[in-house]
């Protein structure tokens, strides 16, 4: 534990150093790791208080498909919001009862009307976000899906419902009501911009698909945003989870891309804002103001790790998690290195979190073998 | 045209000439004639139209306050329509006893008219005499005497009186839209650019009437290479005076365009502009004997026409006529000695006639005779970067730049070298390659092994070594390449170009062509242009270019049999002798890709008539100046009459083996980049769109008619295949593919043929249909892609490192293909190639770079390469520090376990 502390010690402020400690504790004594991927020291203190992606946090997805003009577009938007709501069914956890779909008129003459929940209009927004908050808990995660056309610009930019549009600003004030939830918007409407400022806040996460009020074009963004959650694609870091910044990265990636190939100039840029400044960074990775809360915001839900582990296989899945943390500390910190320093401080820790994590499997491995033996020396001896 | 070459401060004085501006006293004449009108607003009028007899005759009628202006116009008029005799005359009638300075205007127009007849003595003599006897002469008078000045040699006195004249202006005492276009020439001829242009605007708003402010404007533009502004210029003129030959003339060097002159000399046969514009042109298209005609028709109107003097002096040069060369030169430095717009145009055609050594020396020349002249700097610069001199290149269109900023070509080049420097600078043992850090990481493994293939076997068949290294520029941006091969950004279809010593290239990255056979057939010029100093005509270097793609690749080359039976049935194919002008008088991609293909013939013609020995002997008699006659002569023992003769009855005969019909109802197939890229059949595209029923009993009565006609059994079995007829769609696409199984266009038969058996769920077919396309198809990436993953799978490992090859010479940038042969690697154990793969595969990767790193560190490990195998995988760890492949792979890494 001393070691522990030590380390620890080696990175971040005493003030911050002493919650952790107080979390590790907390989490020795029940077997509950809460992840707190940090990628910067100040980042840390920002993010402390959310995402905190306990095992226990309930995750709640909301798709507003908009209404739209012409048959392309409608199966476009129809696609879009089906498979989202197929892929968050089937691959991160979500049932028909933590995901609301609102679509269009609130049916459809294609198969799959059984998913809708409601219109995407005033009063089934209303409705349904009215009944959402009675549902959730402190610290619950909200995923909001904005599917279809958007217009007009800065306070003015609307989301396109059925009925009268819905302005930014109206509908964050509509959001008020889940202060004590996580929040993160994924608004891919064209002229998304203008409509993603109003929702910035602390403690959100909102992605935008166009950058400037002047993008005003269908954007491409909601295919390959999805097309990230589908089989976990987007998952960069091959913890075989997917966080809000490695689904934005992959699809902003595979937009470039494709604009690329068609030779066209892009009309679409994404940017992401998750420091509540409404500033939206279009290169998290790189530029630092943004993304650390994206970085933790996963679409599903952490896993406890530490139950069914035996005695033997607790610390040192403890230890790996707690080298892994470092390595995300380290990385956060990576300027401040000389770059030889930090490639020789960052491979050390990766040398010993592969060595761990050998020994660990290792450990996993003989007691399952012998689990197999027992049952097989059971079987034989019946 | 090639590239504008003009002497644009003679054009200057002749549009002046030519031009027509009557000042606000137009209307102090009380005379009313006709139409109530005074005789020079009315003959103004008529100028305008064009009408320019009855202008000469209505101003003549002008009397009292406006004779004299009268007379002017009535002179302008009259040289308008060619007729400089009457012009003088009528002028110097009006002039009592040769007083000059007593009629200052009518004075500088009759020196105007005795300058452009090569009289230049007597009109600077009458030029000065007006200056030299009035206190404030006028404007024009100025500027004009200034121009001859400068046009004589005479630099320092020039300078002088243009000055005044422009400091007439800074005084603020020019006002009349006619002077200020004056004041915006004398600063053109200042080398105050930024000045021209403004007070040329500002001439034009005055009055949008003052078409020879207007024409004066678009001859600035195009002498700085701005060939927009100065197209817009010219046609605003002729939207008013549709028969302006000044302005037509200008339409004609900006595009080339031989109506334009024909039309202008329809309205001033003695447009000594016109004929010698007229003359370039011709000589651009290789009709010397024509061309010679109309520079001795410009040259007896005007013994004094510089630019015929340096076209002509330029065509002695480059054809070796020494004592000729000198008797212009004489004749040239005998009115206006050292000339260096004669020097620069002389080092313009050896450049544009890929002679760069002597371009360079010319251009120099032309430095070394007026160190102020600005364009020789551009030529010079120009010249040196195609000879690989790039550093003394830049540093010379650096000095061009600073002194003439509005030169577009020289700007243009320069951005070009802002671009290089964020290239990549790459080295084999024969080449010097600049290309993007993309192509660099992407382009490189796959390009330096062709070009030293490329060296190896092509330097060996031809025994001639070229000087090296030869330097290749591969650029991502078009204009970039566009601008860099001939200084302007748009070039047509043009994908390569070879200046002898440096490559010029079009990325693959932004190209849908065999990158590779482009290639080939471009370090194939790289040999026949130095095998002859690059005295190469252009249609035999790009036969033997064509024909050595073949020879290259079996499947490389062109096969346009269908194009071959057209072009022999409409009779279009060309003389042997006429062979350049298919490159130069093309009028569209079809055109220019057949020109392409008859020069191949003919050298396929001559290897398999003659052998390939007397190929290369050709070849030897183009290092020599000598007429083209006697090059047959000598090599075929034939005269190029009886050359052509046998060259024609091969073609018939093979015409005859192709035994195909095409009907006159369909278009040739029009391709892509320059001849390398896909052919498409529109004929064949169409027939997806057309009514089934009527289409197919239309090709069926085809059929009826004729049972070989290809293109009809193709669309049939287009149409029966839509409609799933599958059955019947085989047979007639199988007929039309034992027809012409060479033909390459899309859609093919073959190609047909394997999207029906994909439909009816036949693999194995669908890849032997595949197979048959790619035989000659050489443009289809997803077909090569689909038999090398199937030769993969069965084992097959040369077949697919052929077919993995194929597609890579289509599209390197995808990573599919690259996916394919890293697993092709892997299989047959051939650690480095997988870890040239995987180094690909990372650069390529976008959506999953731990992977790709993981990918590349584990081939590393196999390979031997612990140490890159550790940088890499730590990368991929940095991201993702608990994957757990990667984490075996550093564990490997650092204990050296690389097996």
């Amino acid at each position: 534990m001393n070691i522990l502390k030590k380390k620890i010690e080696g990175f971040i402020p005493e003030r911050l150093c002493i919650a952790v400690i107080n979390n590790l504790l907390q989490i020795l004594a029940s077997f509950i790791f809460i992840t707190i991927v940090n990628a910067q020291t100040s980042a840390l203190e920002e993010t402390a208080d959310y995402f905190l992606d306990s095992p226990g946090t309930g995750k709640f997805a909301v798709i507003m498909a908009g209404p739209t003009v012409g048959e392309a577009n409608q199966t476009q938007f129809r696609q879009w919001a089906f498979s989202l709501h197929d892929i968050l069914a089937r691959d991160y956890g979500y049932t028909s009862d933590s995901i609301t779909l609102l679509y269009d008129k609130g049916k459809t003459d294609s198969p799959g009307e059984g998913r809708i929940d409601g219109a995407c209009d005033r009063k089934g927004i209303e409705e349904e976000l009215a009944t959402l908050s009675s549902r959730v808990n402190t610290g619950d995660q909200i995923t909001i899906y904005l599917i279809g056309h958007g217009s007009g610009a800065e306070e003015e930019a609307k989301f396109n419902i059925v009925g009268p549009d819905i302005t930014g600003s109206e509908f964050a004030g509509m959001l008020d009501q889940f202060k004590d939830q996580d929040i993160v918007i994924v608004n891919t409407t064209s002229a998304s911009y203008g409509f993603s400022t109003s929702l910035s806040g602390e403690g959100r996460v909102v992605i935008s698909s166009t950058r400037s009020p002047s993008e005003r074009y269908d954007p491409i963004f909601s295919r390959y945003f999805i097309e990230a959650l589908d089989n976990r694609n987007g998952d960069r870091d091959k913890n075989n989870r997917v966080s809000m910044l490695e689904a934005f990265e992959y699809a902003k990636s595979n937009v470039e891309a494709w604009y690329e190939e068609q030779g066209r100039l892009a009309s679409e840029h994404a940017g992401l804002d998750d420091n509540g400044d409404a500033l939206f960074s279009l290169n998290p990775i790189v530029d630092a103001a943004d993304g650390r809360l994206a970085e933790i915001a996963y679409i599903d839900s952490a896993v406890d790790e530490f139950s069914g582990l035996n005695p033997q296989a607790r610390p040192l899945k403890f230890h790996m998690q707690e080298l892994e943390r470092d390595i995300f500390i380290l990385r956060g910190r990576k300027q401040d290195f000389l770059e030889s320093d930090y490639w020789q401080e960052m491979e050390s820790l990766l040398i010993e979190l592969a060595i761990v994590t050998g020994q660990f499997e290792e450990l996993i491995r003989d007691s399952n073998d012998r689990l197999d033996t027992n049952l097989t020396n059971g079987q034989t001896n019946e | 045209m090639n590239k504008p070459s003009v002497n644009l401060r003679k054009f200057a004085l002749f549009s002046a000439v030519s031009g027509v501006v009557i000042t606000s006293s137009v209307y102090s004449q009380e005379l009313q004639i006709g139409t109530g009108e005074s005789p020079l607003f009315e003959g103004e009028q008529l100028m305008l139209n064009g009408s320019y007899a009855a202008a000469a005759d209505t101003f003549r009628m002008a009397d009292g306050l406006d004779r004299n202006e009268g007379i002017v116009g009535a002179s302008r008029a009259l040289f308008m329509m060619g007729n400089s005799v009457e012009a003088v005359s009528i002028a110097e009638q009006e002039i009592e006893d040769e007083d000059y300075a007593s009629f200052p205007l009518v004075s500088t127009q009759l020196a105007e008219v005795k300058r452009s007849i090569g009289h230049s003595e007597e009109a600077l003599a009458i030029l000065s005499t007006v200056v030299d006897g009035q206190l404030e002469p006028p404007v024009r008078t100025l500027v004009q005497y200034g121009s001859l000045l400068e046009f004589l040699g005479r630099k320092t006195e020039a300078k002088n009186v243009l000055d005044r004249a422009v400091q007439r202006y800074n005084n603020g005492l020019v006002f009349a839209s006619e002077d200020v276009a004056m004041v915006a020439l004398a600063s053109w001829l200042l080398d105050n650019f930024h000045d021209a242009n403004s007070l040329f605007s500002e001439a034009t708003r005055a009055n949008p009437n003052n078409l020879e402010a207007q024409v004066l404007w678009g001859d600035l533009f195009l002498e700085k290479y701005n060939a927009n502004d100065a197209q817009r210029s010219y046609q605003e003129v002729l939207d008013i005076n549709s028969r302006h030959v000044p302005a037509l003339v200008g339409m004609a060097k900006v595009g080339g365009d031989e109506r334009s002159l024909t039309r202008a000399l329809a309205i001033n046969p003695n447009s000594v502009l016109a004929l010698e514009t007229y003359g370039q042109l011709l000589l651009i298209n290789n009709r010397e004997e024509e061309a010679q005609e109309y520079f001795d028709r410009a040259l007896n109107l005007n013994p004094q026409s510089l630019k015929s003097l340096s076209i002509l002096a330029a065509q002695a040069a480059l054809n070796q006529r020494q004592e000729e060369y000198e008797r212009l030169k004489a004749r040239a430095d005998s009115f206006s000695p050292d000339n260096p717009e004669f020097l620069g145009d002389i080092a313009d055609t050896f450049g544009n006639n890929y002679l760069f050594s002597e371009a360079v020396e010319f251009a120099r020349a032309a430095i070394d005779s007026d160190p102020e002249y600005w364009q020789g700097y551009t030529l010079l610069g120009s010249n040196l970067i195609r000879l690989g001199e790039e550093e003394e290149g830049k540093a010379n269109l650096e000095i061009g730049f600073e002194n003439d900023p509005f030169n577009v070509m020289t700007s243009n080049m320069l951005k070009v070298f802002d671009t290089l420097e964020t290239y990549s600078t790459l080295e084999s043992e024969h080449f010097k390659v600049y290309m993007s850090g993309n192509d660099a990481d992407i382009l490189w493994p796959y390009l330096e092994p062709l070009l030293e293939e490329g060296w190896n076997t092509l330097t060996a068949k031809y025994g001639f070594e070229p000087e090296g290294p030869v330097l290749i520029e591969v650029f991502e941006n078009t204009a970039d390449f566009a601008v860099r091969s001939v200084g302007l950004p748009d070039i047509g279809p043009l994908v390569g170009i070879c200046f002898g010593k440096v490559i010029t290239l079009i990325s693959p990255d932004t190209l849908a062509a065999n990158w590779q056979e482009i290639v080939w057939h471009e370090f194939m010029h790289v040999i026949t242009l130095q095998m002859t100093n690059n005295r190469m005509p252009r249609w035999l270097s790009e036969g033997i270019s064509v024909w050595e793609e073949r020879e290259g690749r079996p499947y490389w080359g062109r096969s346009q049999g269908l194009d071959l039976v057209r072009a022999a049935k409409e009779e279009k194919l060309l003389h042997v002798k006429d062979l350049n002008s298919g490159f130069s008088g093309a009028r569209n991609n079809a055109d220019l890709g057949f020109a392409y293909f008859q020069s191949y013939l003919v050298v396929d013609y001559i290897t398999e008539e003659y052998g390939f020995e007397k190929l290369v002997e050709f070849i030897d008699q183009y290092a020599v100046v000598k007429e083209e006659s006697d090059r047959f002569n000598e090599v075929f023992q034939l005269s190029l009459e009886q050359f052509n003769n046998g060259f024609q009855r091969w073609i018939n005969h093979r015409v005859e083996e192709i035994n195909v019909y095409v009907h006159s109802e369909d278009v040739p197939d029009e391709g892509e980049g320059h001849g390398h890229g896909i052919r498409e059949n529109s004929s064949a595209i169409l027939a997806e769109l057309y009514n089934n029923a009527s289409l197919k009993q239309h090709m069926r009565a085809r059929i009826e008619e004729n049972q070989r006609d290809f293109q009809a059994h193709l669309q049939l079995g287009i149409v029966l295949f839509k409609e799933e007829d599958f059955e019947q769609a085989k047979f007639h696409l199988i007929t039309a593919n034992d027809m012409l199984p060479s033909y390459t266009g899309y859609p093919s038969p073959a190609l047909v043929l394997s999207q029906i058996s994909e439909r009816e769920g036949n693999p194995q077919e669908q890849l032997k249909w595949l197979e048959v396309l790619l035989k000659n198809l050489q443009h289809d990436y997803e077909s090569a892609l689909l038999l090398a993953e199937d030769a993969l799978k069965s084992g097959n490992f040369e077949r697919a490192d052929y077919y993995i090859d194929r597609a890579i010479q289509v599209d390197p940038y995808r990573s599919g293909v690259h996916e394919l042969k890293a697993q092709y690697a892997d299989v047959v154990g051939d650690a480095e190639l997988a870890v040239t793969e995987y180094e690909v595969l990372l650069k390529l990767e976008i959506n999953d770079p731990v992977e790709a790193r993981t990918d590349l560190a584990e081939a590393y490990l196999n390979n031997g390469q612990l140490d890159e195998a550790k940088e890499s995988v730590l990368y991929a760890l940095e991201i993702a520090p608990s994957y757990r492949r990667a984490q075996e792979v550093l564990l490997q890494s650092i204990s050296g376990d690389g097996s």
